[in-house]
């Protein structure tokens, strides 16, 4: 039956009154309960017009000739609720005195007959003829008089403190509920029932006040996080350019955030003693009803106090980047401060109010913080399916890390159901990140496959494009075990890309064949950070073509290579990445460069010092030698003019280039310059045709490729 | 989740069959086909939920309890339905938008423009997801606040105590289901009187500035509105005309009114953060051939909710308003309650106390999985979301046109 539900739980909880109390009265009597009772009895029309009076007239006149105390009269209900179930098996066995049973069928439980049993019936006929002593109602009374005085805010609760009378009451409240409970079988009693209907309103008005009491000790006597937390804001204000949310940890703070939720100890044993109070009085759902509304405000509070705010998917679309980037870092802070600090403090702040009763804690923290899990979540999802653009990578992977390294601390937390409810909603939101990632990652390739712009860059200096590549990549390899996670986890994704398709699969399948991350070949990231880096050189390929000059387009070549090899090989992981084999290949690549560059320019100089056609039967020919001495010149001019202009940043590269021009050029022009020199006339023939010492030449390959226009060694010879 | 392991077979689906396709040259037929079935079918399924029979005898808790089958309107099984079609709609939706064709399609006009729409709209859906999820919560606070009344109420015979606590938790659900929609936003204004535990019983302490206990309301954030959300969802709602109509304008109009619809439905049933204006508010044009059943079941709604509008309810799922009902009986029995009772109204209250505990009934087998469906909807437009916009970046790039 529905109606008797309640009352054998409680019974169970309390382990009263059937199992005995462990104070000790409660033995003392048990041995002689009888005796005990009996001698304090009145006769029972009496305690039933006594009760009417008494419910009319109590506030007025309290216990005049006995003085009844709360204190005594509390000793007294002990012994009777421990000597209760002698007393009632004593009934249950004696034969009955007919009278009351008769009376209680006639008069009241006669509309009750269709849903009482048999059982039912004969149990309280066999109790009713239960005698309940005064000091009973008188018991009731004190306690309905203690809880109107604490309810008008007379000993009211100061910062968990309970005082003295509260304490009292608690008692009171305890002792009250187990009459309840215990002569709850006598509430169809014509006799009793009156007073069974007071100790049930005087009980409820006794939870009413203790819900208030548990309210506002929970909502007022956590210390104040303003001064544990500082403002939250004002800090992130104060470094907004930090690049790797990841960085801050704020350990100053966590340490004092190792008391979360913040009560003290002394509140918490009190609250944990009203919830006892609270449940065992049949008034579980209030209890947790107050807890949770007031916890959820809390966290919400603390929450804000992060910085971290609601927003709605719908904002977050519409934010601007730098904006959305702000309330990344304040939600990788949030989460995992609630993931280290915040959820295991309310775990066991729960577990401590509800100590006895472990499903209670464990379902109001489990909804509680799944609620806050899932608050958070979305956030991370709002960002996650937002447009998505090369600059976000970063923050996405921050995320992605956030969530990876903080989840498992909370799965501990929860019981198995719910972990598994959790565990798929991050994961849920780590792939989406993670895909979203990859997706960036992978458009590089568009990035780079779309530059097609016809106009060389000026001197073969280095192309944006490969700046801007490179260094994304030397960011994006400082995420390199993130990354390669991500494309491991995530990238079944289809790719949209139907031409580079068939390569990913067939990357996804070596890397099934070879699980063992040792070679960095094998995995899809280092994968796709070749296919991007295969790419640009093709790119920078075809960009080179759109020079004329062949040399030129070497030295952009040789810039460019120089370039990427130089970023590869200041960052240890993409360095690791691609291998040093690849960074061989690249530094033959480039040594071939420079030697089409030399073969380009330089030995067509120096073919106008070849012996060819100078010597005739063993004699100079001098207009031969006339004219190739004004041939070298004029190169060489033209040579310097064009190439000075050109860029070499790379001051290594600038050096080495010179050097190696230096080494083909003046040797040979030394020579040719000590043989053939003393052909001609000295004066104005040599004047005119050596216009170039060793030195000279020396000084202007040294000008070349600074990028400067306007230094003509015609003009300035002069 | 039910949500990712389908998407693993869907995405393969997609690839067969695009790669199969691509090729085809007569696929055009194809195409006309498959958007007819689309149409076919949301018009089959709307009619489908139309015919729920719309009332059950809601005064006899057995006939309610037997008749659990057929689902009255906006009950919490209909709204399940509701979810399951949408979801059907959903999955058919994607596979004719991006199955088997040329996606670069969907970056040229009139679709260049109607897709973006549509993902807004999508992203406006997932915030109301959200506030519903939310505002299953604030129902199952009504159903505790009912079980413990059921649970006081059930006590025989029934004393002050008893009836006290239900009293007490009776008005607290009474106010909670009576919440007048243009006080603001949803209950953030009552919250103070929703919960236990504040002195001077069940009614607003005015001490308590407003500040003190914001908003009950979870996920949401503070200024958002479902009215505001819904409305935006349709306002740039227009049918295709003329040659786009036979295009994929069609379902992409389709599916927009499909998820406008069951958004609207949703926020009608479920307490939400501000619907003001909504009850009049109709998301789906109403000459719409292939949307009769929708348009019949937005005026049944509609006529429900301008009555109960200015009463004010919170809600119009089904169970709240008979919980509501059989509350404000109970409220006026305790407050008129003395010990003991009078027999004539036993069997009436315990008739009344038996319904109130069917409805929790209900409630209790039916929220966990209607606000676990709804997460799956959340999941599934996320997911659609992310693979429509793929499609985008890559349609974008074959023609060359930056999409970011």
């Amino acid at each position: 039956m529905e109606n008797e539900k309640n009352i054998p739980e409680l019974k169970d909880d309390d382990g009263i009154p059937d199992t005995g109390t462990p104070e000790k009265p409660v033995n003392e009597v048990a041995e002689s309960p009888k005796v005990d009772i009996s001698e304090e009895k009145t006769p029972e029309p009496e305690t039933e017009i006594m009760v009417k009076e008494d419910l009319e007239v109590k506030n007025e006149e309290p216990a005049s000739e006995t003085v009844y105390t709360l204190e005594s009269t509390s000793e007294d209900i002990d012994r009777f609720l421990s000597s209760l179930p002698q007393l009632k098996a004593a009934l249950k066995d004696a034969p009955k005195d007919t009278s009351s049973v008769d009376l209680k069928n006639d008069d009241d439980s006669s509309k009750d007959d269709g849903k009482e049993t048999d059982a039912d019936k004969d149990a309280i006929a066999k109790v009713s003829g239960l005698e309940i002593p005064d000091f009973v109602e008188k018991f009731v009374d004190l306690v309905e008089e203690k809880v109107s005085k604490q309810d008008s805010g007379e000993g009211k609760a100061k910062f968990g403190q309970l005082s003295e009378d509260t304490a009292i009451l608690l008692e009171a409240v305890d002792r009250i509920t187990k009459l309840n409970v215990s002569l709850y079988e006598l509430r169809s009693d014509p006799i009793h029932g009156l007073l069974i209907n007071y100790i049930g309103a005087v009980q409820q008005r006794a939870m009413a006040y203790l819900e208030v009491e548990f309210r506002t000790i929970l909502e007022e006597t956590r210390t104040k996080e303003s001064d544990r937390v500082t403002d939250a804001k004002g800090k992130q204000e104060a470094k907004p350019e930090a690049d790797r949310c990841t960085l801050l940890p704020e350990s100053e703070s966590t340490d004092e955030d190792d008391s979360f939720p913040g009560y003290p100890e002394e509140v918490v044993s009190n609250l944990n003693n009203i919830a006892k109070k609270m449940i065992s009085g049949g008034c579980e759902f209030e209890c947790c009803e107050i807890y949770m509304s007031v916890r959820r405000n809390a966290f919400d509070e603390s929450l804000n106090k992060l910085g971290f705010e609601k927003l709605s998917m719908d904002e977050v679309q519409k934010m601007q980047w730098d904006a959305i980037e702000r309330e990344i870092a304040i939600w990788i802070k949030t989460f995992k401060q609630c993931a280290t600090v915040y959820f295991s403090g309310e775990k066991n702040f729960v577990e401590a109010v509800f100590a006895d009763y472990p499903s209670i804690s464990e379902s109001l923290f489990s909804n509680l913080i799944r609620g806050v899990v899932i608050q958070l979540l979305n956030i991370a999802e709002a960002v996650a399916i937002s447009k998505r653009s090369a600059e976000k990578l970063f923050k996405f992977l921050d995320l992605y890390e956030t969530l990876r390294d903080n989840a498992p601390a909370i799965y501990g937390l929860f019981p198995d159901e719910c972990a598994n409810e959790i565990k798929t909603e991050i994961i849920t939101v780590r792939c989406r990140l993670g895909e979203a990632a990859i997706s960036i990652f992978c458009d590089l390739e568009n990035s780079i496959k779309s530059d097609q712009g016809k106009t060389p860059v000026p001197g073969g200096a280095v192309h944006p494009l490969t700046r801007y590549t490179m260094n994304y990549l030397k960011y994006a390899c400082e995420y390199k075990d993130t990354l390669e996670q991500v494309f491991r986890e995530h990238s079944k994704i289809e790719r949209p890309d139907s031409t580079s398709r068939s390569d990913f699969e067939d990357v996804n399948q070596s890397n099934n064949n070879n699980n063992s991350n040792n070679d960095p070949d094998q995995s899809p990231f280092s994968n796709q950070l070749m296919r991007v880096m295969d790419l640009l050189d093709a790119n920078l390929e075809a960009k080179s073509k759109l020079y004329k000059d062949i040399s030129l387009s070497c030295i952009f070549m040789m810039n460019n290579g120089r370039y990427i090899l130089q970023k590869i090989k200041s960052s240890s992981e993409i360095h690791q990445t691609m291998g040093d084999q690849w960074c061989r290949k690249r530094s033959s690549d480039l040594r071939n460069y420079h030697k089409g560059y030399q073969r380009e320019t330089w030995t067509k100089l120096l073919g106008c010092l070849s012996h060819e056609g100078l010597m005739d039967r063993g004699k100079v020919v001098k207009p031969v030698l006339k004219e190739k001495f004004k041939s070298f010149n004029a190169m060489f001019d033209e040579i310097h003019k064009t190439q000075s202009t050109w860029v070499v940043s790379d001051e290594q590269l600038q050096s080495e280039l010179r050097v190696s021009i230096s080494a083909v050029v003046i040797p040979a022009y030394r020579s040719f310059l000590g043989r053939f020199s003393q052909y001609l006339d000295a004066g104005r023939q040599t004047e005119k045709y050596i216009k170039l010492q060793a030195e000279d030449i020396e000084t202007y390959i040294d000008e070349l490729f600074d990028g400067n226009p306007s230094s003509s060694m015609v003009r300035r010879k002069q | 989740m039910p949500a990712t392991e389908y998407q693993g077979s869907f995405l393969g689906r997609i690839s067969i069959r695009r790669n199969q396709v691509m090729s085809m040259e007569g696929n055009h037929e194809q195409e006309l086909e498959d958007l007819e079935l689309f149409q076919k079918h949301v018009a089959d399924r709307f009619t489908l939920l139309l015919s729920s029979p719309p009332e059950t005898d809601p005064t006899t808790p057995t006939a309610a309890a037997t008749t659990t089958t057929t689902d009255p309107l906006l009950s919490i099984s209909w709204l399940c339905k509701l979810l399951d079609m949408f979801l059907c709609c959903e999955a058919e939706f994607k596979a004719v938008l991006l199955m088997g064709r040329d996606t670069s399609q969907i970056s040229k006009p009139p679709l260049d423009r109607l897709v973006p729409e549509f993902l807004d709209r999508t992203v406006k859906a997932l915030d109301i997801c959200n506030a519903i999820i939310n505002g299953v919560e604030s129902v199952r606070h009504c159903q505790k606040l009912a079980e413990i009344a059921v649970s006081a109420l059930e006590q025989k015979p029934l004393g002050d105590g008893q009836v006290k606590r239900a009293k007490k938790a009776l008005s607290l659900l009474v106010t909670a289901l009576v919440v007048d929609d243009k006080d603001g936003y949803g209950y953030k204004g009552t919250e103070r009187t929703w919960s236990f535990g504040r002195r001077g019983g069940s009614f607003a302490n005015k001490d308590r500035g407003n500040g003190q206990f914001r908003s009950n309301s979870w996920n949401v954030a503070k200024n958002w509105s479902a009215a505001r959300q819904i409305q935006a969802m349709s306002s740039n709602l227009v049918a295709p005309r003329g040659a786009e109509a036979s295009g994929l304008a069609s379902p992409v109009f389709m599916m927009s009114t499909v998820i406008v619809f069951v958004m609207w439905a949703l926020v009608a049933a479920i307490p939400c953060q501000d619907r003001s204006g909504l009850a009049t508010h109709f998301p789906v044009p109403k000459q719409l051939q292939w949307a009769q059943g929708m348009i019949g079941l937005q005026e049944k709604i509609g006529e429900e909710w301008k009555k109960k509008e200015k009463k004010g309810a919170a809600g119009l799922l089904e169970e709240m308003q008979r919980m509501e009902k059989l509350g404000q009986n109970l409220v006026d029995f305790t407050e008129a309650f003395q010990f003991p009772m009078e027999e004539e109204r036993v069997e009436e209250v315990e008739g009344q106390v038996a319904e109130l505990g069917e409805i929790c009934r209900r409630m209790e087998e039916g929220l966990v999985p209607l606000q676990m469906q709804i997460r799956e909807v959340f999941h599934r437009i996320v997911r659609s979301r992310t693979e429509i916009l793929d499609a985008l970046d890559h349609a974008g790039r074959v023609t060359g046109a930056p999409i970011m």
